[in-house]
């Protein structure tokens, strides 16, 4: 067959441009005749000669005045605070919650200014599991939106003028509603019982309605109904060892995912030989999909059968069809051998706020044994106590003007995630005082009368009670930027105290005494260091299990939506974060958008496109639930199941140009903002929170529709558009928990090898390490070697570690247009590969013979997936060294591959030469270019805060890529230096080790043959990727391990026959 | 018995005479030292011979606690003060401590009686000053300028005006040859030249000599063109204006205040600090300077700290930070840090900056021809706070490698020894091993 070869789409379909234009190699020009004659030529004023000599004389001025080096200014402190020495970070301990992620974390600031977050990993119930939103959220600190003091009917006020006034209507008023997220502050509930009980005692009505944009209110009411108490309990995926999802995100969002990836990853560490079995039956690929043993591709109605196909298989009674396809089938009956092995170490969840669906769930984990192993009902989770109905009822009072006199809104934003958020907001000024606590005038703010902006969550101090068992503050890491106001001092004032302004401590005096209420004993100071306490809980009075009644199930329709989460949007409050909204998806690696996901085989069906580029963009389609409609992109995702599509929800923010934040609104090519028609500003993605529907009182976040296509086509920026890794196994490297634990490492991570003639004239498989081109670095054994292992088993794909890198590392933003040319700066990109029908798994050709590279480059329909973090490979031969002209990329003797930005001159030879594409070039100034204006942190001067000064501020035309946080290195070694002793093992890690919730990255001196990073690289699963090039990387990836059986690859993954070769050596 | 102890004694003691009146010869020279030396470690920093400052004067302090009937106290107080007065023994020590109310003395419970006495011994030999430094007074002030630096400039300007000078001389006598020429009637119209055909005639008749000229002058016009661009951004002799005329070698001279005083973050930052206002009034709420000439500059620390002399002990709150122009200015991108070279390279601070304590004028970047005059200091040729003069340092500079004296270089020691003696063979070829060969002329090392 002939092969036809074209250079562009446009040559493939012959377009008629492109026939006119063939035969000219280059586009016509204006001939210099024709220049010279245009007579509009003399019109110019600037002639030639004059033109020359301005050129001149600038050059000159700009080259003499930057040979004068500016007055730089220094300004000590006049008292110098006790814990702050210029230059050295001062690491705070404290808390996070925003209502709907919560950790311990350590805050570490300079000079005064906080600048990065980690996990903490001494104290807390989190163990130092952080996610994106939570590392990313410093940024939010310093967002110049934020609301900068109080304001009446959206004009600044003063704090003086907006107590009287509140203080006053708050007198006058017949009903009072407070409405807020879930309040797990001890303090301000005991603040909110105080005003309710001192208005009840006047004869008004005070009432606190809970409401989480993202509720999980069917759980508490299954276990009601189960165990006679409303409560979500503590669930321990580290004791599981079957652990069957049906549509919970639980690595990505649903509720502690974040706790929940550090007790998975506990479970996937194949070397230790015991391994948990991860089932998941979902819609939408999710986090947890794509690191599930077995995923089964459901649609939202088919989740009951599932969980009754379960309960029955392990001998339970259940009314609920159990109808499956096969494939389901298979999968559900591979989980009813392993719950039925695994005995009481099993969890089952389940994603669904149906609470037929979690009566089902609790059922099946009643049958498995799970409560009081893998669930804990006394320590139960204060969070997520969502009162749905009642919040329904609300606006629907609201709606009908028969709402409260004054309604506060604490930590919500029911204008935009409400179902009928429209109308509500719209009947808002109805309500005589409408009050937010927001700190930026968004949807519901910007639409209340007054608007009290409470301090940021790195301002506060606050105290929190996240489970029965564990009591936690938070402290301030800086005093107040703007003229804001703890939420307790202002409940504090609002029932009689005085105001005290910026440096109050009653927020601080009411937590404490709070606290020492609770611990008489306790040393409150001692407590703010840890962040944290253990507390003795309530006691439960928990009923026996008894099965609950169930009732209505999701309904099934032609086209069912699933509304999900991001892991780096979430439920939208973070949207302005720039870092957040250019985030890749874990799993579709697009930025800056949400979509409608659908799977590439039912879009070929249907007509859509389903590859895109740089040029060419998606499909647009419209999607309408119940009378709602949203037209957005037609997104190919391999995984999701046949007549369903995913929306993600936390999108369309801003859609009346409310002002949330510049980066959460879309930007033209040349910098500034994007208008609509009418002038406004126009929001990223859609909200689709107008497609959540209410059953039985509970949000549903699974709902029924139709789609339709809609005219034109959409661009889409994505950091990956090839989906799988085509059989090449010196990428990534795939087995099975059986072939691993029975066969040798000669089977399944067999080393690189190449044909060599020896002396007798014979070809002889070598290893690789016997072909050189270079000298040897003298890095082995002498000082130190950095190096970095990455278990393929563990790494989940969650993005905590690119994050934390951008953070740690200064990475500019560069916004939508950018990433859509392939170039967005991320030092530490995280590849996602799916496999192919041509592969027994990813980079394991299934048949050599008959391997089709056209067919291996289409995912399958349910495709396995591998997350693979790749950054600089720090090669002890690298190949971007030896072609630099200047000399800027050099290697460090202690292995490190130095980027030296002031010598760079921007020739990209080394980006072209590095077998990774780890590195990153600076097309534009993006501290100061106006096209980033709207969307870099540091072109802002509150933004630019945020900037870690230990690390180079990158400008246009040089390369940058991953350090190996050498900065940190550096302070390691001078810490052990000063201290007079060697570097421990653990005591450096970079950014993303430091965040990995699942401590995938290890990190550490290669030398110390002690070391963990070097026991890890010695690992029977360690590989190098690429290794056939020889560039001897200082990174190793352990390979994964599924727990699955895989006959196929079983087959494969064999140890050669190695006799055959000591015979021949025999002979000579 | 008697007389034959003593006998037996005599040969003993006439040695013990020779060798104790030596001794006695050399020992209050060196008590005297001693005493100057602990005196500027222990007590300068609170202390002055002739004045009160954040502590008493010291000088004849001794007889003023055996008037007060307690001289025998004096070093229990100096040793542990607030023992002493917790013992209730002494009224003076009470007295003092009420005296100078807010301020205790640290505990020198490490000094020996003897040590004590020399430091006192010390200062009541120093004469005051206000009796004796008056004729002197006035004799180097601030803004003083320096002598070699005009006679360097004057030179410039004479060269140059010679060399105008010298320009004219040829035009105008090549004018009157010229002149001559036409009276004489030599000139004709075919050799009616212009000077430069005369001088291509002149050039070309001398071809050899005037090519070699030229190359020469092209050559050196070369050499100056590149040596004048390697000058771009080099900031010696940087020399900015500061808001308050600090006095460097009144402070760290005179007085003897150790650098590391002021500059405390030194030890364990990367930036040295510039001293906050608090610690300048550790002891300027004592030394107010009024009547002195200085008595204005220490009046603007008042105002940044917010202290009003006038109601001693009484800080008004409102406090206005001190804007400094900062000299020793290093680019964005490069890191360094004071903690790494003075706490684990041990360099004295005087490699870089110069002997602040007889820095007479506001401080500026020495050249490197004043810092290599510096006794102790590595000798070096690349301007100052230029890339080549850090790793002209890094390559000269050794490294203690395996003395046990710090556990980090120990390792790096162990290891290159034991796994690559070859490297560690030629790293030692010079006697040394230097920073440069451990990785200090590393690009990453200063650059990130």
């Amino acid at each position: 067959m002939a092969r036809k070869y074209w250079k562009g789409l446009e040559e493939l379909k012959e377009t008629p441009e492109f026939i006119k234009h063939k035969e000219n190699e280059f586009p016509t020009q204006q001939t210099v005749e024709a220049f010279l004659s245009n007579d509009k030529l003399d019109e110019t004023s600037t002639g030639r000669r004059d033109f020359l000599k301005f050129l001149g004389f600038s050059v000159a001025a700009a080259t003499l005045a930057a040979c004068e080096a500016p007055v730089t200014k220094a300004v000590p402190y006049v008292i110098k605070p006790e814990n702050v020495t210029p230059g050295v970070a001062t690491w705070y301990a404290s808390t996070y919650y925003d209502g709907s992620s919560y950790a311990s974390i350590l805050v570490k600031t300079r000079e005064g200014r906080p600048i990065f977050i980690k996990g903490n990993r001494d104290f807390g119930f989190t163990k130092g599991a952080v996610n994106p939103q939570i590392i990313a959220s410093i940024l939010g600190l310093y967002d110049s939106a934020r609301l900068t003091g109080p304001t009446v009917s959206g004009k600044r006020s003063t704090w003086m003028e907006v107590d009287k006034q509140i203080s006053a209507s708050l007198k006058s008023a017949k009903t009072v509603t407070l409405l807020s997220n879930t309040v797990i502050s001890p303090t301000i509930k005991n603040q909110i019982k105080e005003m309710s009980d001192a208005m009840t005692a006047k004869g008004q009505s005070f009432s606190h309605i809970q409401y989480d944009a993202i509720s999980y209110s069917a759980i508490r009411k299954a276990n009601e109904e189960n165990f006679g108490a409303p409560v979500i309990p503590s669930y321990d995926f580290s004791k599981a060892q079957t652990i069957i999802s049906i549509g919970a995100d639980f690595l990505g969002t649903w509720l502690l995912s974040s706790l929940y990836s550090q007790q998975y990853g506990l479970t996937r560490m194949p070397d230790s030989k015991k391994m948990s079995k991860h089932f998941q039956f979902e819609s939408f690929m999710s986090l947890s999909g794509s690191n599930a043993d077995y995923r089964g591709m459901i649609k939202p109605s088919e989740q009951a059968a599932v969980l009754s196909y379960l309960i029955k298989g392990l001998g339970g009674n259940c009314a609920v069809s159990s109808t499956l396809n096969t494939q389901v089938k298979n999968i559900a009956d591979q989980a009813l051998k392993s719950l039925k092995s695994s005995k009481q170490s099993s969890l089952v969840v389940c994603g669904s706020n149906n609470v037929s669906l979690q009566l089902l769930t609790n059922q099946l984990n009643q049958l498995a044994g799970a409560y009081g192993t893998t669930i804990d009902l006394n320590n139960d989770v204060k969070l997520f106590e969502s009162e749905d109905a009642k919040v329904i009822k609300l606006a629907s009072d609201v709606i009908a003007e028969k709402g409260p006199d004054v309604l506060m809104f604490l930590g919500v934003n029911p204008v935009y995630s409400l179902p009928n958020g429209e109308a509500f907001g719209k009947a808002l000024k109805k309500i005589k005082t409408t009050v937010s606590f927001a700190g930026f005038a968004d949807e519901t703010a910007s639409l209340c009368s007054y608007v009290c902006p409470d301090n940021h969550a790195l301002e506060s101090w606050i105290d929190y009670r996240p489970t029965n068992n564990h009591y936690a503050i938070a402290q301030p890491t800086i005093r107040q930027l703007h003229d804001t106001a703890s939420i307790i001092e202002t409940f504090a004032v609002w029932s009689g105290k005085p105001r005290l302004g910026k440096d109050s401590t009653i927020a601080y005096d009411l937590v404490k005494s709070n606290y020492e209420l609770l611990f008489p004993l306790g040393d409150f100071d001692y407590s703010t260091h840890n962040s944290c306490e253990t507390l003795t809980g309530e006691t439960r009075n928990l009923n026996p299990f008894k099965n609950g009644v169930v009732g209505k199930m999701p309904s099934a329709g032609a086209l069912e939506v699933v509304l999900y989460q991001k892991s780096a949007i979430g439920n939208g409050q973070h949207a302005s974060n720039p870092w957040l909204q250019e985030m890749p998806d874990p799993i579709t690696k697009a930025t800056w958008d949400n979509y409608i996901t659908m799977n590439p085989v039912e879009m070929t069906k249907q007509g859509f496109v389903t590859t895109y580029d740089q040029e060419n963009g998606l499909n647009l389609a419209t999607v309408s639930v119940n009378g709602n409609k949203v037209t957005l992109p037609v997104f190919p995702l391999p995984g999701q199941a046949l007549n369903t599509v995913g929306i993600a929800l936390g999108y369309g923010r801003g859609a009346n140009g409310e002002a949330i934040g510049k980066a959460a609104f879309q930007t033209k090519e040349y910098g500034g903002h994007d208008l609509d028609e009418k002038g406004g500003l126009k929001p990223i993605g859609s909200n689709v929170y107008r497609f959540v529907s209410t059953e039985n009182g509970n949000l549903q976040f699974d709902t029924t529709g139709s789609l339709a296509k809609a005219e034109g086509m959409y661009a889409i920026a994505s950091t990956q558009i090839h989906h799988t890794v085509m059989g090449r196994h010196s990428i990534v490297r795939e087995t099975t928990l059986p072939i691993f634990t029975q066969k040798g490492k000669e089977a399944y991570n067999p080393a690189h090898t190449l044909q060599k003639l020896n002396k007798e004239g014979h070809h002889e498989e070598v290893p690789n390490s016997e072909f050189d081109l270079w000298d040897a670095h003298p890095v082995e054994k002498i000082g130190h070697r950095w190096g970095m292992t990455v278990d393929l088993s563990s790494c989940i794909g969650c993005g905590s570690c690119l994050i934390a890198c951008q953070s740690e590392n200064n990475v500019p933003v560069v916004g939508k247009d950018e990433v859509r040319r392939g170039r967005e700066m991320h030092w530490l990109r995280i590849d996602r590969y799916f496999a192919s029908d041509e592969e027994a798994t990813i980079g394991q050709r299934k048949d050599k013979e008959t391997f089709s590279y056209d067919k291996a480059e289409i995912a399958a329909e349910n495709p396995k997936v591998i997350h693979m973090p790749m950054m600089c490979h720090h090669c002890n031969h690298a190949p971007c060294e030896t072609v630099c002209p200047v000399a800027a990329t050099t290697h460090s003797n202690e292995g490190l591959n130095q980027m030296t930005y002031n010598r760079c001159i921007g020739t990209r030879y080394c980006a072209n030469n590095c077998p990774y594409k780890v590195r990153r070039f600076n097309w534009f100034n993006y501290p100061s270019y106006k096209k980033f204006t709207e969307i870099n942190p540091a072109q802002d001067d509150l933004g630019r805060m945020v900037l870690n000064p230990d690390v180079t501020v990158r400008t246009r035309g040089v390369m940058e890529k991953c350090s190996f946080c050498v900065q940190r290195i550096q302070a390691t070694k001078l810490v052990a230096k000063i201290e007079s002793r060697v570097v421990n093992d653990g005591e450096f890690a970079t950014a993303c080790s430091d965040a990995c919730p699942t401590s995938a990255i290890i990190v550490g001196d290669w030398n110390d043959i002690k070391s963990a990073v070097y026991s890890s690289s010695k690992n029977d699963r360690s590989y190098q990727a690429l290794e056939e090039i020889g560039v001897k990387p200082n990174v190793w990836y352990k390979m994964k391990v599924r727990n699955e059986e895989n006959d196929l690859l079983a087959s494969l993954q064999v140890e050669k026959p190695v006799a055959h070769h000591k015979e021949e050596k025999g002979h000579h | 018995m008697k007389i034959s102890n003593i006998q037996k004694v005599k040969p003993e003691l006439i040695r013990l005479i020779i060798v104790f009146s030596i001794l006695l010869f050399l020992f209050p020279a060196s008590l005297f030292a001693q005493g100057e030396g602990l005196f500027k470690a222990k007590c300068a920093t609170c202390h002055q011979p002739h004045k009160n400052g954040t502590g008493p004067k010291l000088f004849e302090a001794r007889k003023r606690w055996e008037a007060a009937g307690e001289g025998e106290l004096i070093l229990s107080w100096v040793k542990n003060n607030a023992q002493l007065r917790a013992s209730g023994t002494s009224a003076r020590a009470k007295a003092i401590f009420e005296e100078y109310k807010g301020s205790v003395m640290t505990a020198f419970t490490d000094l020996k009686d003897a040590e004590v006495i020399s430091i006192l011994d010390w200062v009541d030999a120093q004469p005051d000053p206000a009796s004796v430094a008056a004729p002197g007074a006035g004799g180097t002030t601030d803004g003083a300028v320096d002598p070699a630096a005009e006679e360097e400039s004057g030179d410039m300007w004479m060269w140059i005006i010679i060399s105008v000078l010298f320009v004219i001389i040829i035009l105008s006598v090549g004018g009157v040859r010229r002149q001559l020429k036409i009276s004489v009637g030599e000139s004709s119209a075919e050799d009616d030249q212009t000077y430069l055909s005369e001088f291509k005639t002149w050039a070309w008749k001398y071809r050899l000599p005037v090519g070699l000229g030229a190359l020469v002058i092209i050559l050196s016009l070369i050499v100056t063109v590149f040596q004048g661009l390697g000058r771009i951004n080099v900031v010696e002799n940087y020399q900015p204006s500061q808001p308050i005329a600090f006095p460097h070698d009144k402070h760290a001279g005179v007085n003897g205040i150790d650098c590391k005083y002021c500059h405390n973050s030194v030890t364990k930052s990367k930036s040295a600090g510039i001293p906050t206002v608090n610690v300048c009034m550790n002891c300027h709420k004592q030394i107010s300077g009024d009547g002195k000439p200085y008595a204005a500059e220490v009046k603007k620390i008042y105002d940044a700290a917010g202290w009003d002399p006038t109601v001693p002990g009484r800080y008004t709150g409102k406090t206005k930070p001190i804007v400094w122009n900062k000299v020793h200015v290093l680019p964005d991108h490069v890191y360094f840090n004071h903690s790494q070279h003075v706490v684990v390279g041990g360099i004295d601070c005087k490699q870089c900056h110069g002997d602040m304590t007889k820095m007479t004028e506001t401080v500026k970047v020495q050249p490197v021809a004043e810092l290599n005059k510096i006794e102790g200091n590595i000798k070096l040729s690349k301007p100052t706070l230029t890339m080549g003069w850090c790793i002209e340092c890094h390559g000269a500079k050794g490294v203690s490698l395996g003395d046990g004296k710090n556990g980090y270089y120990d390792e790096i020691h162990k290891r290159l020894r034991d796994n690559d003696k070859s490297l560690y063979k030629k790293y030692l070829k010079d006697g040394k091993v230097s920073v440069s060969e451990l990785g200090g002329w590393e690009c990453a090392k200063c650059h990130y």
